[in-house]
């Protein structure tokens, strides 16, 4: 097997993959290797051919192709080496790699390793759907994947389970492709993607969206025949509420895993609350030298922040490897209090500023996300929009953290 | 006196807008609510007199190493001319390479804007 | 133009394809009629994968007989036909005085069953055994093991081809008349086949097959046992099989944790009788309960690990007004000569199916003359085993030689191109996803095929000129898509 010793090693060329080279590359880091299973780079924004992305950090809305390609281009220039059609493996704590491609397998011991490997969908057997077994029932990005990439038609006559923003960008992909889509079904009382897709996706072609409702079972003995639909109070079906649907294809957009598994085998500390790593301000997980973003640290709603924060990961991974990451002995716990689901980074050194992201539990209007240390104010930001589906981010500088002890983070 | 709930889709901060309007003899805004910025009632009055969007495709192509070229209106179009330029999008086949940014179909179904490539695609 | 064939067997089912391959010793033209796309689609591949010991079953029936039996010869046939295998061992647990001598009664007939190596053991070596199990005393049987039902059925099926059986997929019975030196029988798809020896082995169907012969005294009852299947981030939370001592009128689904071969935990089966022989649908009711039950009996089991649920139909003999069980039916029928039945091959039937191939090879051997071939093919060959199991530096060097298994297809399983392609290119030229999943594991792990389906679509569409209405997830009616977007 082949044995090979690099310094940096970035796990994944989708959008925090590209941007942690590109950043890496840009403060000094001379020997990067970004490894990607796919033989294109750009991970899931190749699929992604609508648009919308990029209008924080270009200014422009660009599609996903597009915005991925402005990095692909940074990665490209720099003449970073990039490994296609390869997988990894396995990682050790050591940070000791084991990866595959037609080429053969090779043993890559790295100085610093970034996880960028992204996440998967949530499936039909995770949320143990009942009824039968017929062929017609697809994630949405794996629908989106084969109308995008491989130019196959999924069905006619389309369900979708799920209002998160890849279940409305698919109910109008399929309604341009001809397909008719009956509703979009949310198990919620409040849709889980962003309005203006609401907006544009689905009242502009007048595709109904029926909240705190959900298919409780699915039809058809060979394809999909169609589902039954109630409302649901408690997670539970109210009696009564009971319709039939007929379709012949189900498209479920019911929530994204971080896709941890390298991370888990090499016993990376995970957070409660993200599914990904538990980080601190320099992005750096548990393993000395091993760094985390993108969505594989915690699903994003909006690239731009993948972007930013990859970089910024990237940086980090670079300056570890100069020796220069401060890794305190007391660093300031940050925890999630009332009407916050999670918050990132889970510690911070206190010796730096940092942007703390967080999402909140539920949807509100003209509140403050207020960060403490005990009674005193860290930092605070007004919103006059809250919720769960976007990413709030709060910049929280280092004077502030001087005698901090721990920081809470809560919606008032 | 007429209102309207709308969404704004020129940003993804997506302000929710409450507006006044006056049907005739045009459509007239009296009064507009929740916007962040300047871009609200501009995109507002528009919405409401001469709806615009952009959309995004595929176009066939042959002997490429992808089966499709993603593509974009390269500047908004009417909404009710997106299923007739969605037709000519569908009705195009072009060859391999395509660049990103090429111009594929000007003009299409008469509106004022080009369709663009939005990837690479290389002869396969 | 009839299909003559000395041995014709009705069903491709796990015990079907044992007969087939046992009677593939031997200088005798064997055909398989089997409805499906493909095999073991119906009970065979949808239970738990145990292989009993033999404790149950009052000693002389069949069932003792047979477990135990079948049992033992499991061991060579995996091995000679590379099928994942362990003898993991059960604990049957008491709670009580009462539950001590159920144990003790179990044992005992166990032991004339011929059941080797049983031990009524103390908390400590139950501890020993497994950290944390309850109970004051366990009867432990180390024969208990658990194996691959779908790998050992398709496994049959290609070393049965090997040595000659043709097996005839798609082709569903519809008629059978016997004649002077046989039997004709005819297909839905318009087939025609001549057989000496008939078998029946059409499992939830064996009754409808026995009707068509003028037979009506078997009635075949489907009763549905669903399953939850656990993420294998609970690998090893096991290391034994645990059952509690049965009890009279007991309360619950009386479900169990059953590990895999491959380091999934299955909780089930439940037990419901439905109206039709391929309902297997699975029920909200039952999904609620097999969680509740299954977090009780492990309670590190969080919501995220249950990745997929699915459902196996039981061919009962006796009616839901009657339940329990009925002794197997395995006759050559004296009025009806050439006629091989067997009906209600209920479990243990997975564990008896080699030492039942080996009691319907006798029953043909009375019919015809049995000669033994020269080349009869023991082992499996052109298939590697598990290449996730293999160790590093084998695995490298394969890569090596062949880039196939370099390139991940599916990557939960980590299964690689050249098993995708084994799986498609099957010995019985069965195209299905299904079967491409049965075969090679793929879209088995935690994305259920987010990732892998889409490039298994790809090698078919690539390597194999797949149209989008070529498709097929198990039925020739189960299309994945409509045609190009463009």
């Amino acid at each position: 097997m082949r044995e090979m010793k690099r310094d940096l090693v970035i796990i994944g060329g989708g959008p925090a993959g590209l941007s942690a080279a590109a950043a890496a590359r840009q403060v000094g880091c001379e020997d990067i290797l970004l490894i990607e299973r796919d033989r294109i780079l750009g991970g899931i924004l190749n699929q992604c051919i609508h648009d919308g992305f990029g209008l924080h950090r270009f200014g422009e809305a660009l599609t996903g192709p597009e915005y991925a390609q402005r990095y692909i281009d940074k990665v490209n220039d720099a003449g970073i080496e990039t490994l296609l059609g390869t997988i990894v493996l396995s990682m050790d704590h050591e940070r000791k790699l084991t990866v595959s491609s037609r080429k053969g397998y090779t043993r890559i011991h790295a100085g610093a390793v970034v996880l960028a490997m992204g996440c998967r969908e949530r499936t039909a057997g995770a949320i143990s759907l009942p009824g039968t077994r017929p062929s017609g029932i697809y994630t949405a990005g794996a629908a989106q994947n084969f109308i995008n990439l491989q130019n196959i038609m999924v069905g006619r006559r389309a369900v979708i389970l799920g209002s998160g923003d890849i279940g409305l960008i698919m109910a109008r992909r399929m309604t341009l492709e001809g397909a008719k889509v009956e509703a979009v079904f949310e198990i919620l009382p409040y849709a889980s993607g962003l309005p203006r897709n609401i907006q544009q996706c689905l009242n502009d072609y007048d595709i109904p969206l029926h909240l705190g409702t959900s298919v409780i079972e699915v039809h058809g003995k060979d394809r999909l025949s169609g589902v039954t639909v109630a409302e649901i109070n408690h997670f539970q079906p109210v009696p009564g509420t009971e319709r039939f649907v007929p379709c012949d294809t189900l498209l479920l957009s019911v929530g994204l895993i971080p896709e941890n598994e390298l991370s888990a085998g090499a016993s990376v500390k995970m957070a409660s609350g993200t599914s990904g790593a538990f980080v601190d301000d320099t992005f750096m997980t548990s393993i000395p030298g091993v760094f985390s973003c993108g969505n594989v640290l915690h699903v994003h709603d909006l690239v731009d922040h993948v972007s930013d924060e990859a970089a910024l990961a990237g940086e980090f991974a670079c300056r570890y490897l100069d020796g220069g990451i401060y890794r305190t002995d007391t660093p300031i716990a940050i925890e999630p209090k009332t009407g916050v689901r999670y918050v990132l980074p889970q510690q911070v050194s206190g010796k730096s500023d940092f942007t703390l992201s967080l999402r909140v539990t539920e949807p509100s209007r003209d509140r403050a996300v207020w960060v403490r240390d005990g009674d005193r104010k860290v930092a605070r930001k007004k919103l006059v929009r809250l919720h769960p589906a976007e990413m709030i981010r709060i910049k929280v500088k280092k004077e502030k953290l001087e005698t901090a002890g721990k920081l809470e983070v809560s919606v008032q | 006196m007429k209102r309207k709930e709308l969404t704004c889709i020129v940003c993804p901060n997506g302000c929710p807008l409450e507006i006044d309007f006056e049907e005739k003899p045009a459509i007239q805004i009296t009064q507009i609510e929740g916007h962040t910025c300047d871009k609200g009632p501009k995109w507002a009055e528009q919405e409401l007199t001469r709806p615009m969007r952009t959309i995004a495709g595929n176009i066939l192509v042959k002997n490429g190493d992808f089966p499709l070229v993603s593509v974009r209106t390269d500047a908004p179009i009417p909404k009710n001319s997106i299923f007739q330029v969605m037709k000519e999008i569908q009705s195009t086949t072009v060859k391999a390479p395509v660049s990103i940014g090429e111009t594929l179909i000007k003009n299409p179904a008469g509106t004022d804007c080009s369709i663009v490539a939005t990837r690479h695609v290389t002869p396969a | 133009m009839a299909k003559a064939y000395d041995a014709l067997i009705i069903g491709a089912g796990v015990v079907g394809n044992a007969i087939a391959r046992e009677l593939s010793r031997y200088r005798l033209n064997v055909g398989v009629l089997e409805k499906e796309l493909d095999v073991g689609m119906g009970t065979s591949s949808r239970n738990s994968g145990v292989l009993h010991s033999g404790i149950h079953y009052k000693p002389g029936t069949m069932r003792a007989k047979l477990n135990v039996q079948g049992n033992e010869l499991m061991k060579g046939l995996c091995r000679d036909l590379k099928v994942k295998i362990q003898y993991i061992g059960k604990l049957t647990v008491a709670q009580d005085q009462v539950d001590i001598e159920t144990l003790e009664a179990l044992k005992a007939q166990g032991e004339t069953n011929g059941v080797p190596g049983l031990e009524i053991i103390d908390v400590e070596k139950m501890q020993q055994i497994q950290p944390g199990v309850g109970g004051i005393r366990a009867l432990h049987s180390p024969t208990t093991g658990i194996i691959c039902p779908y790998g050992l059925t398709i496994a049959l099926a290609d070393n049965a081809r090997e040595n000659g059986v043709n097996f005839h997929l798609s082709s569903e019975v519809t008629g059978i008349l016997k004649t002077e030196n046989g039997f004709q029988v005819k297909t839905a798809e318009g087939g025609f086949f001549e057989t000496k020896v008939l078998i029946n082995a059409a499992g939830l169907y064996s009754d409808a097959i026995c009707r068509m012969l003028g037979l009506t005294e078997y009635a075949i009852y489907p009763c549905r046992g669903e399953y939850l299947i656990l993420d294998k981030r609970l690998n090893g939370s096991l290391s034994v099989l645990i059952y509690p001592a049965p009890r009279k009128g007991g309360a619950g689904l009386g479900i169990h944790l059953t590990n895999t071969v491959d380091g999934n935990i299955l909780i089930g089966p439940s037990n419901e009788y439905v109206d039709t022989a391929d309902d297997y649908a699975c029920t909200a009711d039952i999904i609620d309960q097999l969680k509740k039950e299954g977090q009780e009996l492990l309670p590190a089991i969080s919501t995220s690990d249950f990745i997929r649920g699915f459902s196996g139909l039981r061919p009962k003999q006796t009616p839901p007004s009657v339940k329990g069980f009925k002794e197997f039916v395995i006759e050559a029928r004296k009025d009806i000569p050439g006629f091989i039945n067997l009906v209600g091959i209920e479990s243990p039937g997975l564990t008896c199916s080699p030492a039942i191939a080996l009691m319907v090879r006798d029953m043909v051997g009375e019919k015809i003359s049995l000669e033994e071939k020269g080349n009869f093919v023991t082992e499996r060959n052109g298939f590697p085993g598990s290449f996730h199991d293999l160790p590093e530096e084998e695995k490298a060097d394969l890569v090596a030689r062949d880039p196939d298994y370099g390139e991940i297809v599916c990557r939960c399983e980590q299964i690689t191109k050249r098993e995708i392609l084994d799986a498609i290119e099957n010995p019985l030229g069965s195209r299905t996803i299904a079967g491409i999943k049965y075969r090679s594991r793929a879209m088995m792990g935690r994305c259920q095929g987010g990732f892998c389906m889409p490039r298994i679509v790809q090698i078919l569409e690539k390597d194999f000129g797949y149209r989008p209405e070529d498709y097929r997830l198990y039925s020739p009616d189960s299309y994945l898509f409509t045609g190009h977007v463009r």
